[in-house]
């Protein structure tokens, strides 16, 4: 390297571009910038994926440090995969499923759609109707079990009046038919807001040029909305049912305080049953490969997620 | 105004309206019964029919701030109570004995939200603009698994953390969780974060290169006082999700680091549940985030979609 | 659906996408499908042949 060279570069350079090639070149940067993240999440999200993955072999037990860890092959996988009682789980999560995001498309959309008739204090009814989304579940779940008591609860009171049924006579949540619909009640209020705003979203994205042409067209009302309205907010709808279906696969913290999957097994979701597999027998290997079964599944309808969410930007 | 063929009819606005409002007050019932319920008393709360006319009181908020005791009508007649407190527990023949554990489970929520609604905000903020700005070699691979941490569910991760954080002597502190809601936030920061970023146009930045700046220094003194609000509404959400996050909380702490919403179920009265006290430790907590979910509203839909739907 | 199968043959990734999109969606109502135990024990292997294939597929030209 010969320095008056790079010395005369310099004073031929404006100060400003000199001062700038002193500084970090943008490559550099970047990195430092990305570098911490993907450290921490290395740290505390693959890392322990991998973990589970190796344990998810074999027949360790967190409670039994001292007894020999046996590599167990696929065998925990087949146990899972033929065991009826995990079946049983999972078609409760497929039933909690399927109503809650039943009622909260019906329920979100209707309301999104009367919203995006822009009354006047729209904002401020949205506003409130919002609220319960953003609560705490465990916290909120546990103060349902409240409102559910038979005869002082309000929930049974408010059933009582409109029915006429007494209101001792039927407790949401120690009923074996009553309460996977207790779960469900609380989720689609819970989280109907959300299915709201992106419909609404959605109706708001859409021209209205179209409805223009559409009127000129003669189209009814009713022929509108079903070729033009719901057509267009479809996208938004995918990424209301995958993101809610996605959380509802996990669902724990709600379920924990409400029911905690009871009475018998009845509303036993699947990620329940993997905590009492993990940290009540402490069945650590077989409960990882149970995780590893949970995880991918996930992981591949985030996939799809991912997909739906960029045909939303695009709009 | 002009006449559009979009602009619904003043009867369907007023039907849309009543509707729209009905649901609103149904939905919100739960919430004010929380609210009424903490301010109870022990008999009021389980009374039937429902009271909605009550006579309030702070019982519900002094059971829930304090352990008590019951003592003989002898004892309480020599110590006659001396703050208002104690003369609310004097009806039931208690003495307070000291405060309860909530007042610290409160603070645990506290710091650790702040604490790791900070890191996840700063890493977040430097990892969205190296992913808005630079070429960053695969960035979309990147992102995807970034997003990826969040669909994870907390009790399949919780398992080798759990193993971790015992190894580590991270499991029951406030810096072990601190860490991990970092983690589960960074991707929520990240891609609002790139989002907000995006929309800062680079000319800003280019022309204070020009100027001499360096890319830190631009950086620095452009990009983030353009991001602020961004920043604040991230800042708003990670510390939304700290603070009512339950399963990871329920697992790896018990008592030193543990949060509001695994203790708030376990306060326990005098036979089975004493519901004023969780209720009104509930509305203490659930409060301050109806107040920022009210100040987010403009924002609520990019918070929720990941910064895919902006409205 | 020629066209699909074209972009199967020539390896373009939005049909790929499709199909593996195709493969998760049916792992999971094989998982949860309350009938037949058989599908059941099955369905993980489809997610993850999906799952796998979809971050393969992620790689083709569009």
């Amino acid at each position: 390297m010969t320095n008056p060279a790079l010395g005369r570069l310099a004073k031929a350079t404006p100060p400003g571009l000199a001062h700038r090639l002193r500084g970090l070149s943008d490559r550099t940067i970047a990195w430092i910038f990305v570098a911490p993240t993907i450290f921490l999440l290395l740290a505390i999200n693959i890392f322990p994926l991998i973990w589970t993955i190796r344990l998810s072999f074999t027949n360790f037990r967190v409670n039994r440090p001292n007894e020999a860890v046996k590599w167990v092959g696929l065998q925990n996988y087949s146990r899972i995969l033929n065991d009826a009682d995990i079946w049983a789980t999972m078609t409760n999560t497929a039933h909690f499923l399927f109503w809650t995001l039943f009622f909260q498309i019906l329920i979100g959309f209707a309301l999104a759609w009367l919203i995006n008739r822009k009354f006047k204090g729209n904002d401020l009814w949205t506003t409130i109707i919002v609220l319960p989304m953003m609560l705490s579940p465990a916290v909120v779940g546990n103060f349902w079990t409240f409102l559910y008591q038979p005869q002082i609860g309000l929930f049974n009171y408010a059933v009582a009046f409109v029915t006429g049924a007494d209101p001792a006579s039927f407790s949401m949540i120690a009923d074996v038919r009553l309460a996977p619909w207790a779960l469900i009640i609380v989720d689609t209020w819970m989280w109907t807001p959300f299915v709201m705003l992106i419909c609404l979203a959605g109706l708001r994205s859409i021209p209205e040029s179209i409805y223009e042409a559409a009127e000129c067209d003669r189209a009814s009302p009713w022929r509108q909305f079903w070729t033009l309205t719901i057509p267009m907010v479809l996208p938004f709808l995918m990424l209301a049912v995958l993101f809610r279906g996605i959380e509802n696969f996990k669902m724990f913290d709600l379920v924990v305080q409400l029911t905690g999957g009871g009475p018998g097994d009845t509303t036993l979701l699947t990620s329940i049953n993997l905590k009492r597999e993990a940290f009540e027998k402490w069945r650590t290997g077989y409960a990882s490969a149970y995780a590893v079964i949970l995880f991918v599944t996930i992981y591949g309808l985030a996939s799809i997620y991912v997909k739906a969410l960029n045909r939303v930007k695009q709009r | 105004m002009s006449y559009s063929v979009t602009e619904p009819s003043a009867r369907q606005k007023w039907i849309a309206g009543i509707l729209v409002a009905l649901y609103a007050v149904i939905t919100i019932l739960p919430l004010v019964w929380i609210i009424a319920t903490g301010f109870k008393t022990p008999s009021d709360s389980i009374a039937y029919p429902p009271k909605v006319v009550f006579q309030p009181t702070l019982e519900g908020y002094v059971n829930l701030f304090t352990t008590r005791t019951r003592q003989t009508p002898e004892y309480m007649a020599e110590h006659p109570p001396q703050t208002w407190a104690e003369r609310i527990v004097a009806k039931y023949d208690m003495t307070i004995v000291g405060p309860s554990r909530f007042g610290a489970r409160f603070l645990n929520s506290v710091i650790i939200g702040f604490g790791s609604t900070f890191l996840s905000v700063f890493l977040g903020t430097l990892a969205a603009y190296a992913f808005s700005r630079f070429k960053v070699p695969l960035k979309d691979d990147l992102m995807f698994f970034i997003l990826s941490t969040r669909m994870m569910p907390p009790i399949a991760v919780a398992i080798p953390i759990f193993l971790m954080y015992r190894t580590l002597g991270l499991s029951d502190t406030h810096l072990g969780m601190i860490l991990l809601y970092t983690a589960v936030n960074l991707s929520l920061s990240v891609w609002l974060l790139k989002g907000f970023i995006d929309e800062i146009p680079v000319e800003y930045e280019e022309a204070a290169l020009i100027d001499g700046y360096t890319r830190f220094q631009a950086f620095r003194k452009v990009v983030l006082p353009q991001a602020a609000t961004g920043i604040a509404s991230t800042a708003i959400f990670c510390l939304i999700f700290a603070w009512n996050e339950y399963a990871f909380a329920v697992l790896l702490t018990s008592g030193e680091a543990q949060t509001a919403p695994p203790f708030i179920p376990t306060i326990i009265g005098v036979g089975g549940q004493d519901w004023p006290a969780v209720a009104a430790g509930a509305t203490l907590f659930l409060l301050p985030v109806m107040v920022f979910t009210i100040l987010l509203r403009k924002h609520l839909l990019r918070g929720i979609t990941f910064g895919a739907v902006r409205k | 659906m020629m066209t699909f199968l074209t972009g199967l043959r020539t390896f373009r990734r939005g049909p790929w996408e499709m199909l593996a999109s195709i493969l998760i969606a049916l792992g999971v109502v094989m998982m949860m499908q309350p009938w037949v135990l058989a599908f059941y024990t099955w369905s993980f292997l489809v997610t993850l042949v999906g799952t796998i294939l979809f971050m393969v597929v992620g790689k083709f030209p569009s």
